[in-house]
């Protein structure tokens, strides 16, 4: 099953063979979870958002009207789903820790406690600060790696309007941790 | 110095910041950017538990077809036009669809206006159109209607009984352009038009289509 195309894969479900939608999840299940975990700043988040976006993903298969770039569709559903998700996170209140709370104690000059050392850690923590729609920009085109046009046929925001997203993604970043670290 | 000040200051924080050339900026987000990049999995159970959610619907959905007997629903299914649809053109409510079986296959459209049309909408342009979905089963228990406008989502837009014996109705606005949809009977049977399936799907599937024009142009 794994060297049949998405293309192929689609077809066999769509003809009634739904077990084929198992190949099309094991190729995208690892990159869009990075994508959730990123967004969403939990496993547990990134989990529920990706079986709803799957599910959709499944149940609109029929409407995937280039199957051979199944993965930029699916992504598609993915961030909407993660929109959502973000959005109940909000809601509830039960995002991401206090990010800054978080990083002041792992590494404020006089702290008690061992410097922590988690350089991922601690960016991560610092993109959740960021509000959602810069914090997605910001991942898919640097984390993702995608064109701006790419993302703005994904997202339907505008080219000018990412970009401006980008920019205040990365000065917030930098405003975050430039406070932190500060000399 | 921790590794994380080392690695910010570096190239994080120029006394220039703001006239940074928009390379360095991107070499900024670069950095910032590659200790996200790392690869992440998805939880073992995962595939698991999707899978057994994709197979409880996928059934439904996405139907075999009977072995031996290519066209399945040609013998499961007699589905004819009400005589209501007729009443309901006169009242102009808007566009009326019969699905029609093979074995009976009747559509208002082509009997009233000499034409092949599926559906036929009367209604302003630009506008949403509100159109009739008409089944007729007099042994279905229910019947709900599943389309590209409730993105296929079962139960969302069920048929009710119109009083005639047999006779489901529902009425659903649509945006002029091409639709897909499909009826599921008694919640697990699912049933199409095959001769809009065959000229519209591109997998050959089992959809219906319908295409909402303007007052001028007819739909098919």
């Amino acid at each position: 099953m794994t060297g049949l195309s998405d293309a192929e894969l689609i077809a066999a479900v769509l003809a009634g063979d739904i077990d084929s939608f198992a190949g099309l999840v094991r190729r995208y299940q690892d990159t869009c979870t990075r994508f959730a975990v990123r967004m969403l700043g939990s496993h547990v988040d990134a989990d529920d958002a990706l079986q709803s976006a799957f599910m959709r993903a499944f149940r609109g298969l029929r409407r995937c009207n280039d199957p051979d770039h199944f993965g930029g569709w699916l992504y598609q559903i993915v961030v909407n789903e993660c929109r959502t998700h973000a959005s109940r996170q909000r809601h509830r209140g039960l995002r991401f820790p206090s990010a800054p709370d978080a990083i002041e104690r792992a590494v404020a000059p006089g702290s008690e406690e061992e410097p922590d050392r988690d350089v991922g850690g601690h960016i991560e923590r610092a993109l959740s600060m960021l509000p959602s729609d810069q914090r997605e920009a910001f991942l898919l085109k640097h984390v993702e790696e995608l064109t701006y046009e790419e993302i703005a046929a994904m997202t339907g925001v505008s080219v000018s309007a990412l970009k401006m997203r980008v920019k205040r993604a990365c000065d917030g970043l930098r405003d975050l941790l430039e406070g932190v670290y500060r000399a | 110095m921790t590794a994380f000040e080392t690695y910010w200051k570096g190239f994080i924080v120029p006394e220039n910041y703001d006239q940074k050339t928009e390379s360095e900026e991107a070499a900024f987000a670069d950095r910032i950017a590659e200790p996200l990049r790392a690869p992440e999995r998805a939880h073992p159970s995962f595939e698991k538990r999707l899978m057994e959610r994709v197979r409880m619907e996928g059934a439904v959905l996405y139907p075999q077809p009977s072995p031996g007997n290519g066209s399945w629903w040609r013998h499961e299914w007699v589905i004819r036009l009400s005589a209501r649809s007729g009443i309901a053109i006169a009242a102009g409510i808007g566009a009326i669809i019969a699905l029609s079986g093979i074995a009976v296959g009747s559509r208002i459209s082509a009997r009233s206006q000499g034409s092949s049309p599926l559906a036929q909408a009367t209604t302003v342009r630009d506008t949403v159109q509100l159109v009739r979905f008409v089944f007729v089963d007099s042994g279905a228990a229910s019947v709900a209607l599943v389309g590209d406008f409730n993105e296929w989502t079962r139960g969302a837009t069920e048929l009710k009984r119109s009083g005639a014996p047999g006779v489901w109705t529902v009425s659903v606005a649509l945006t002029p352009g091409r639709h897909e949809y499909a009826f599921i009977i008694n919640g697990s049977q699912w049933v199409a038009d095959p001769l809009a399936l065959r000229s519209s799907d591109d997998f050959g599937t089992e959809s219906s289509v319908i295409r909402i024009g303007t007052a001028a142009q007819s739909t098919t």
